[in-house]
């Protein structure tokens, strides 16, 4: 619960861009253990210095290694004005593996299928320890103004997407449904 | 047999019930010339006759016989006690008694005739001789009888008026000694009580020598007949002895109160003189009770004179019961007063005067201590030595029989004292601490009287109480309370090794330390600082001993003293308690803490620190700071030969500990690990920025600045072993940023100088601005606490180096960015001003804003401009700064006397100052003052203002280069930040976990997911919540809060 530690917890992610050879050798902590640290710090960033548009909080059940995260669509693109719930499992070898993201709100998007699954690369191999709840998330945001069209989940989306942006809206609209809380 | 026991019973009874009621006994007596009365009246004294009278053997005579008989018997009687009646006193007057005792005496002895034999001899034979007398009664007990009648009726109103005038002279005697002030008015007291005891002492005397002479009558009575039968004459001593007790019984038990007080107050004074007490009023200097010497003719006379006083009570009576507990009172009071007055307040170490050889019971003691060799000497050749005397002339009977006070009872003296001593003590103990550690022979004292649990109790729960009152409020400062700490630390573990005492006396010490917010702070502080600081601290103690050991001759008065200064002192914690009193300095004022150590330049100069920890620190002390699993082994020492089981008194988990460890104890104290090294990180962090001597240039400065961290280094590697390795690794990171900026910095500036030779060699001219110096920090933004950017905009000259600076980091490490921290910066600044030139080493902020004076470029030298006047407005247009920073930097430099305010106090516009000639105020030093003065003499011209600005802009460089400042901030709007931060949670909570949820799981998830911990009670956070309700933000639906949509 240490603010010390957790910086350890965050300074395994941040090491290697940080060229900071700590040096020393750390004690094996018990992998889930440090997951929940880290999370716990990450939290706290999340909470001291929120990014716009983007927020997540561990679940009610308690779990740490369980989130929900909320997106708001950003302005000039078809997701304007919606609200999206995504939930985060993260491993308990996080960061050293990308946590599983789901859309939980129905959307309709190039790079996400009808349940809620996410084409993502940082989240696939391109995950690095570096990256983080609020990095995944602003990552996710752009992705709904820039979709990567060329590997869609979504065929449909990603060929309405350059043709006929008015149908991709309404569509996205259609989709759209508030969910309530389980 | 059930009646004899009955009968056996009625009569103790009844005896019982004389005995209380003297006069009812005495009643018969009251008749002298009433010989018919029958025997059993006298019933106390019955047993006497028979013994006399049951050896003759019984004569049966017949009636006729029987009235002659009588008849002679009556006569005999009659001559008898007309004989030994005691003389009706003149009435009225109290020297009358003694002088017609006297006369009297003379008188009767004369005539004691041939007469009185015979009649006296019919009288103890009538049994025999006049068997026909039925009534017989015994002449002694009638004797006795009308001695204690006259003794009632005459005796003891002239002893109450003996008594009552004294009295009348003496004033008010319920408050006897206590009202007198004035030693003059205590020895009058005390001469007037001498008089009572001697006056009512001639009067017993007198009476009993009236009373004796009756007896003796008779005895010689008996003595004519022992050659008739010697066993009667053998019955006279007996008669004698018997006698003598019963008057003295009667006596004894009927003095009057007034005189046993006035006896009590004689015993005090005179006991007081022999013991070595202080006399009241004797004009001495001695302000403490000390071993009397053997040679004092005052203690002698009081010697004889006490002893000659009892002797003299013994004589008449006054030796019973009565005395025998009032004297007892006496030497308790003594020993107390011996206790209090020789040793409160004396802590210091021996008296140089030599203890008397004659110490030999207490051999052992003596080695311990050399207060308790010194109340151990009192005791054994004083105490004990007047106690003995006194008995023994009280138990004068037997000179032969044993010593009245036995080997035993002296030892039980000296462990009475003991405990008194020990009691003392333990009311001190809170000074004693302060006063560490010369108060170290007053331990001493302690640890050889504290041996049983009960005392450690009363130890630990004294000092507690007293801590609570002194030390645990709002009035003293942390600091002090953690110095206060300090001393207890050392104390108690001197006291008690075992650290048992100490444990349980810091619990409510820790408690309150863990509320004080600054603790830890001033904690690391102390532990970081400086040598030069340690050197004053060591300089300082090392004056106050010297100034302690000149003060010396008159310690014996400086508690005294002490206390009177604290009883004006307004922080002393006793407001409740007036009248306890042992000396109660409060902290700030004890005898240490007057010295020069805080008053002296060290102090004044630097902010008071705990430089002890640092001290401390620096000690070379073996296991100063075992760690936990040290502990755990060393409690495994097979090894070690002095092991004894833990103290009874030990709580649960008690460790045995090796050493003080004052450190240890005190971070231990301060709560949870973490939060110390939160804290200390800050503080960590604030003086790696701050120990700025980077600007004087290249790898020379890194040398001579590398020296600097030794300190933080070491309290590092301290708090490492403390609390492992991996919870410290932000400071380590802190650390090596700095000496790796130092190496990227050198190699930039390298780089930079190598760049500006080839741009002069190309003969392209570098402009000036770009010689100044530049040098940064490259922190890791993740460990440094704290780190929050202040907006603000650099000179554009700096901005400049700033751009080439970051273009070459950039081009060294690549891929990474850096955020510059604008705010956290030093800069040396020169101005050039007419007719000075000032030279300050401040901060980028204050460099900046004294930059925005800076002319343009050309209009330097005209003389006749007026100088450049800027409001604060100006200025926040201009570098887009916040405006308590622009306000607290013009307020630097007006201090420096560069700027001064113009247009009235209310204006926030501020004018360069360029020539002190002209200024209204004398010089720089007050500038500040002459700012003030409402700028009424305009400025004739401007100068030339030239700044060489250094600043070196301490880089964060964020390996994410995003996301902005960490969260923390400044104390003051600590928990305004932290209610900021908790409603985040709250919100992310609601907009993510769950659209409503009640307050316990609220409190829960809080509780769960904030690192630091969440500081608020369930109450604290529905209260914070409700404010929300009330602010529109959030909802109650169904017993959850929500958040309102928008």
């Amino acid at each position: 619960m240490s603010f010390a530690e957790g910086s350890q917890g965050t300074a395994s992610g941040s090491l290697q861009s940080n060229n900071n050879k700590l040096g020393g050798t750390r004690k094996p902590v018990e992998p889930g253990q440090n997951a929940v640290k880290r999370l716990q710090t990450e939290l706290m960033q999340l909470m001291t210095s929120p990014a716009p548009g983007v927020s997540a909080f561990p679940s009610a059940d308690g779990n740490l290694l369980s989130w929900r995260a909320t997106i708001e669509g950003p302005v000039d693109t078809p997701y304007a004005g919606l609200t999206f719930k995504l939930s985060f499992e993260f491993p308990s070898n996080y960061p050293y593996a990308p946590p599983t993201v789901l859309f939980r709100t129905p959307i309709y998007h190039p790079n996400v299928d009808f349940s809620g699954r996410i084409c993502l690369d940082i989240l696939k191999d391109k995950w690095t320890a570096a990256y983080n709840t609020q990095t995944v998330l602003l990552s996710l945001q752009s992705l709904l103004g820039e979709p990567n069209n060329s590997s869609p989940l979504n065929g449909e989306a990603a060929e309405l997407w350059d043709k006929d942006p008015a149908l991709f809206k309404t569509k996205v609209l259609d989709r759209h449904k508030d969910i309530e809380d389980d | 047999m059930p009646a004899a026991v009955a009968s056996q019973w009625r009569d103790r009874q009844r005896r019982v019930f004389q005995s209380v009621f003297p006069a009812d006994v005495a009643q018969p007596a009251a008749h002298p010339a009433q010989d018919s009365l029958p025997g059993t009246r006298g019933r106390r004294r019955e047993h006497i006759p028979p013994q006399s009278v049951a050896t003759q053997p019984l004569l049966h005579s017949a009636a006729a016989v029987v009235a002659g008989d009588q008849a002679a018997r009556e006569q005999a009687w009659r001559l008898v006690t007309a004989h030994i009646a005691l003389p009706p006193p003149a009435a009225g007057d109290v020297s009358l008694g003694s002088l017609v005792a006297d006369s009297q005496q003379q008188h009767l002895q004369s005539c004691a005739s041939a007469e009185f034999y015979e009649a006296f001899e019919v009288l103890v034979h009538a049994k025999a001789l006049l068997p026909g007398a039925a009534q017989t009664d015994d002449v002694l007990s009638w004797h006795f009888r009308q001695v204690r009648a006259h003794y009632t009726r005459h005796v003891l109103p002239l002893l109450a008026r003996c008594v009552d005038d004294g009295d009348g002279n003496g004033g008010d005697e319920g408050h006897d000694g206590r009202q007198g002030d004035d030693g003059r008015d205590d020895d009058r007291k005390d001469e007037e009580h001498m008089v009572i005891v001697t006056n009512s002492i001639r009067t017993l005397e007198a009476a009993l020598r009236l009373y004796f002479f009756g007896l003796n009558q008779l005895l010689s009575g008996y003595a004519r007949l022992a050659h008739v039968s010697p066993e009667i004459a053998r019955d006279a001593e007996s008669l004698n002895d018997r006698f003598r007790r019963d008057l003295h019984a009667l006596v004894s038990n009927s003095a009057p109160t007034g005189l046993m007080r006035s006896i009590k107050a004689v015993v005090i004074r005179l006991a007081g003189a022999i013991l070595g007490m202080p006399g009241p009023g004797r004009g001495e200097a001695r302000d403490g009770p000390d071993i009397p010497d053997p040679e004092d003719s005052k203690a002698q006379a009081a010697r004889e004179r006490l002893l000659q006083l009892t002797q003299q009570l013994h004589n008449v009576g006054l030796t019973g019961e009565r005395f025998q507990a009032l004297f007892a009172e006496v030497m308790d009071v003594m020993m107390s007063k011996f206790v209090t007055g020789a040793f409160a307040g004396a802590w210091s170490p021996a008296d140089p005067r030599p203890v008397s050889t004659a110490v030999s019971l207490s051999a052992s003691l003596s080695a311990a201590s050399p207060c308790i060799a010194k109340l151990s000497n009192w005791i054994e050749n004083h105490f004990a030595r007047l106690t003995c005397e006194v008995l023994a002339s009280i138990s004068a009977n037997n000179p032969q029989g044993p010593l009245p006070v036995s080997l035993a009872d002296v030892k039980m003296y000296q462990s009475l004292a003991l405990g008194r001593l020990a009691a003392l003590r333990i009311q001190e103990l809170f000074d004693i601490a302060l006063a560490w550690p010369d108060s170290r022979p007053a331990l001493e004292d302690l640890r050889a009287t504290i041996t049983t649990p009960a005392r450690r109790k009363q130890l630990t729960d004294g000092f507690s109480k007293a801590l609570q009152r002194r030390l645990l409020h709002p009035g003293c400062s942390t600091l002090q309370i953690l110095r206060t700490y300090i001393s207890i630390i050392r104390t108690l573990h001197a006291l008690d090794p075992t650290r048992v005492l100490l444990s349980s006396v810091e619990r409510d010490l820790q408690m309150y330390l863990c509320q004080r917010e600054d603790a830890i702070r001033v904690v690391v502080a102390g532990l970081l600082a400086s040598p030069e600081e340690m050197r004053a601290e060591k300089n300082a103690r090392e004056g106050s001993k010297r100034q302690r050991e000149k003060a010396h001759p008159d310690r014996a008065g400086r508690s005294r003293r002490r206390g009177r200064a604290a009883a004006d002192d307004p922080l002393t914690a006793t407001p409740s308690k007036p009248s306890s009193r042992t000396p109660q300095g409060t902290i700030p004022e004890t005898p240490a803490a007057k010295d020069p150590k805080n008053g002296g330049p060290s102090r004044s100069k630097h902010p008071p620190k705990l430089v002890e920890l640092a001290l401390l620190l620096h000690e070379p002390s073996p296991n100063r700071a075992a760690s936990p699993a040290e502990d755990a082994v060393a409690d495994l020492d097979w090894d070690d030969m002095n092991w004894v089981p833990d103290p009874i008194d030990a709580g649960d988990g008690y460790r045995r500990p090796r050493s003080v460890d004052v450190i240890g104890t005190i971070i231990a104290a301060l709560g949870s690990g973490d939060t110390f090294i939160k804290e200390f990180s800050i503080v960590m962090a604030d003086r790696l920025l701050a120990d700025g001597n980077m600007d004087d240039g290249g790898s020379g400065a890194a040398d001579s600045a590398a020296p600097r961290f030794d300190q933080e280094l070491r309290v590092l590697a301290l708090l490492k072993r403390r609390f492992g390795e991996a919870s410290l690794q932000a400071c380590d990171v802190m650390i090596r940023d700095i000496q790796d900026s130092r190496r990227v910095d050198g190699i930039l500036c390298r780089e930079r100088a190598r760049e500006r030779e080839r741009g002069r060699d190309l003969g392209r001219g570098g402009a000036g601005e770009d010689d100044m110096d530049y040098h940064t920090r490259i922190l890791s933004r993740l460990f440094w606490p704290g780190l929050d950017r202040e907006h603000f905009l650099l000179p554009p000259e700096v901005e400049r180096q700033q751009k080439r600076y970051e273009a070459g980091y950039e081009s060294l490490k690549s891929r990474r960015k850096l955020t510059w921290l604008n705010q956290l910066g030093r800069a040396r600044v020169e101005l050039e001003l007419r007719d000075r030139t000032v030279a300050v080493d401040c901060s980028t902020v204050e460099a900046t804003v004294i930059r925005a004076f800076q002319g343009l470029e050309g209009d330097g030298d005209d003389p006749a401009a007026p100088p450049v006047q800027k409001s604060v407005d100006d200025l926040y247009m201009q570098l887009q700064m916040d405006e308590d920073l622009i306000a607290a930097a013009l307020q630097f430099w007006a201090g420096h006397g560069v700027l001064r305010r113009v247009g009235g106090p209310g204006a926030n516009t501020y004018a360069v100052v360029e020539s002190l000639a002209d200024e209204a105020g004398p010089g720089p030093g007050s500038a500040a003052g002459a700012a003030a003065s409402d700028g009424d003499q305009p400025m004739d011209e401007e100068g030339k203002e030239e700044q060489q600005a250094a600043p070196e802009g301490e880089g964060a460089a964020a390996g994410l280069g995003g996301g902005g400042g960490g969260g923390g901030g400044g104390l003051s709007a600590k928990e305004l930040e932290r209610r900021e931060v908790y409603w985040r949670y709250v919100q992310g909570m609601l907009t993510n976990a769950s659209a409503s949820m009640p307050l316990a799981q609220m409190a829960m998830m809080m509780r769960m997911l904030i690192p630091d911990g969440f500081a608020w009670s369930n109450e604290e956070l529905q209260d914070f919540l409700a404010e929300k309700v009330a602010a529109g933000e959030m909802e109650i639906v169904g017993g959850k809060y929500r958040l309102v949509k928008k």
